[in-house]
């Protein structure tokens, strides 16, 4: 494990304390048709969404889905500095991060592979909703941090990010929502919280186990991202995709308000 | 239909790492999309076909277990060895499969230094997303001394030739090279609290992991209105999305992704994932064929070297 010698590292080595539980209490995804907080199998957790919270970024958005938080900042079109990226189209750059305290284990500063796994999949799911040929041999650079995950956080960082991309002014087609959904034998439960997540190192016994993450360009209805982790059977994947493209379109209103409201803003700042 | 500005302007983006090497003119690209749409390739195959594909077990012998694969002019060699270590904290019971991707740059000189390492990660973090499931493989098996020792089975791939499709590719091979895997028999002994754990002498003495559910990579690419499978290096430049699906036997999907700088409609999605889940299962079936062919010929099988 490659370490930062810049920062203090906390102690040498620790163990998470959830390791020494003897039995990790199982839970029921479902019952009696509701979930653990609550829900039902398709309700999304209420969401938050504000942009232009951060001054000196050339756009930005915060997003909130109950307790999970994540902040983006996009920063640019600037100048590529090296030269060897030349293009005649605009450059992308995506950085996902978690941050050390926001899972139930602590993370370290240097990125890993999980968070450059999702740097990955949300660059690609926001490259084809902006016009790059707009700003050739310049570059654009967004920054996702997420300050708490409670389950959904890469369909969250997608909204959140291009929000924040809408709110620089960035030439787009269309904004880009994310929604996720946890397939459970044959229950497809919305907007998964942590505790409902998929983790493969969890047996829960189940045929069919996994989470679906899709992007979607609601006006346009193009899919620009699709992930899924876990096995699932095919008929339940072609489900879990139209369900999120169902809820990602649900969403739009939530991303256009968010935008309308801080160019209103903007406009009684500027008197 | 795949969505982009002007399609007629699609040109390689020197920045994406996966596109290696060609270049196409307008012409030239017009022309392969014009095929595509008559189920016609430029190397004359269908939409649905793959290429001639060569799979060698065995190939290497310092090695607990190894593949060769050719595909067209793709080759790929997997490694296997198999390692005492310690399970991670939150599967005590179970042994640990770790995916290294290593793009020589005998096979193109954009990846000298660290020029392949986006291309590395995302074909490692693609298979261990496909192998992350607890039916693909029994990894209970790989376990030693429940939370202190396991077998870690290092899994390092290595591309000697790009010829385009480098994810289907490597999980063929990585599926044959755990399939050839051998794992020497271990007896664990306890005596007074500490653990004693003995390798068996006899090099026959070995037991070896069941691939039969392991998954199989689908990358469909979206070239004009129509899918193909197993893109060759001219038909990637044409492409401007692309769906993989790791596809067990079953018909189940392990993973999926979708990669590269276009969208794609909701209804062309489903399209490609019907056609991916029935090109994967074919897949998996007659690499199984050939994984059994392949273990009946043993150690009199003819050799027949890298690269030819």
């Amino acid at each position: 494990m490659p370490t930062d010698s810049r920062r203090i590292a906390g102690p040498e080595s620790s163990t998470n304390p959830y390791n020494f539980c003897s039995e990790k209490p199982r839970h029921e995804l479902l019952q009696n048709g509701k979930r653990q907080d609550g829900r039902k199998e398709n309700n999304i957790r209420p969401i938050f969404l504000k942009a232009g919270v951060v001054s000196q970024a050339r756009g930005s958005a915060y997003i909130e889905q109950n307790e999970t938080k994540a902040i983006c900042a996009v920063y640019g079109p600037r100048e590529v500095i090296r030269k060897e990226d030349f293009s005649m189209k605009g450059l992308l750059t995506c950085e996902f991060r978690f941050a050390t305290f926001s899972c139930r284990e602590r993370r370290q500063h240097q990125q890993d592979v999980e968070e450059k796994d999702y740097s990955v999949q949300l660059l690609e799911a926001l490259e084809p909703a902006i016009c790059l040929d707009k700003f050739p041999k310049a570059q654009v650079n967004i920054y996702v941090t997420v300050l708490q995950n409670d389950g959904s956080a890469l369909a969250a960082a997608i909204t959140c990010a291009s929000v924040a991309l809408a709110d620089s002014g960035i030439e787009m087609y269309d904004m880009v929502a994310g929604s996720s959904v946890r397939v459970a034998g044959k229950s497809l439960l919305m907007d998964p919280s942590y505790q409902e997540e998929y983790k493969p190192e969890e047996d829960t016994g189940l045929t069919n186990s996994g989470s679906v993450t899709v992007g979607l360009m609601p006006s346009l209805q193009q899919v620009s991202a699709i992930t899924s982790k876990g096995e699932i059977e095919f008929e339940l994947v072609k489900q879990a995709v139209a369900k999120c493209v169902e809820v990602c379109t649900q969403l739009y209103p939530v991303l256009q308000q968010a935008l309308v409201r801080s160019v209103s803003e903007k406009e009684d700042e500027d008197g | 239909m795949c969505f982009s500005t002007k399609p007629s302007q699609i040109y390689i983006d020197p920045t994406k790492s996966n596109m290696v090497d060609v270049l196409l003119s307008d012409a030239e690209k017009t022309f392969i999309i014009h095929g595509i749409q008559d189920n016609l390739r430029d190397d004359g195959r269908g939409c649905e076909d793959y290429r001639h594909m060569e799979i060698e077990t065995d190939v290497v012998s310092s090695t607990s277990g190894s593949a060769k694969v050719r595909l067209a002019n793709t080759e790929i060699l997997v490694g296997v060895k198999a390692e005492l270590g310690e399970p991670s904290p939150g599967k005590p019971d179970k042994g640990r499969l770790e995916f290294f991707v290593d793009c020589s740059a005998n096979a193109t000189p954009e990846f000298e230094g660290r020029g392949g390492e986006d291309l590395a990660l995302e074909i490692s973090n693609m298979l261990a997303r496909a192998y992350d499931c607890p039916s693909c493989l029994d990894l209970g098996k790989l376990c030693v001394v429940k939370g202190q020792q396991c077998w870690v089975l290092y899994v390092d791939i290595l591309l000697l030739e790009c010829g385009g499709n480098l994810f289907d590719a490597a999980s063929v091979a990585v599926k044959a090279a755990i399939h050839n895997t051998c794992i020497p028999a271990v007896t664990v002994s306890k005596d007074e609290g500490h653990v004693d754990i003995e390798l068996s002498d006899d090099p026959f003495d070995v037991h070896h992991l069941d691939v039969t559910s392991a998954p199989c990579i689908v990358t469909l690419s979206k070239i004009g209105h129509s899918h193909v499978v197993d893109a060759s290096q001219k038909e990637e430049a044409c492409c401007l999305a692309r769906l993989m699906m790791g596809v067990t036997e079953k018909g189940t999907v392990t993973a999926l992704k979708k990669e590269g700088s276009g969208s794609l409609d909701p209804s062309s999605v489903e399209e490609m994932m019907e056609t991916g889940k029935r090109v994967g299962q074919a897949l998996n079936k007659s690499l199984k064929e050939v994984l059994c062919q392949e273990e009946q010929k043993g150690k009199k099988k003819e050799q027949t070297g890298f690269l030819r």
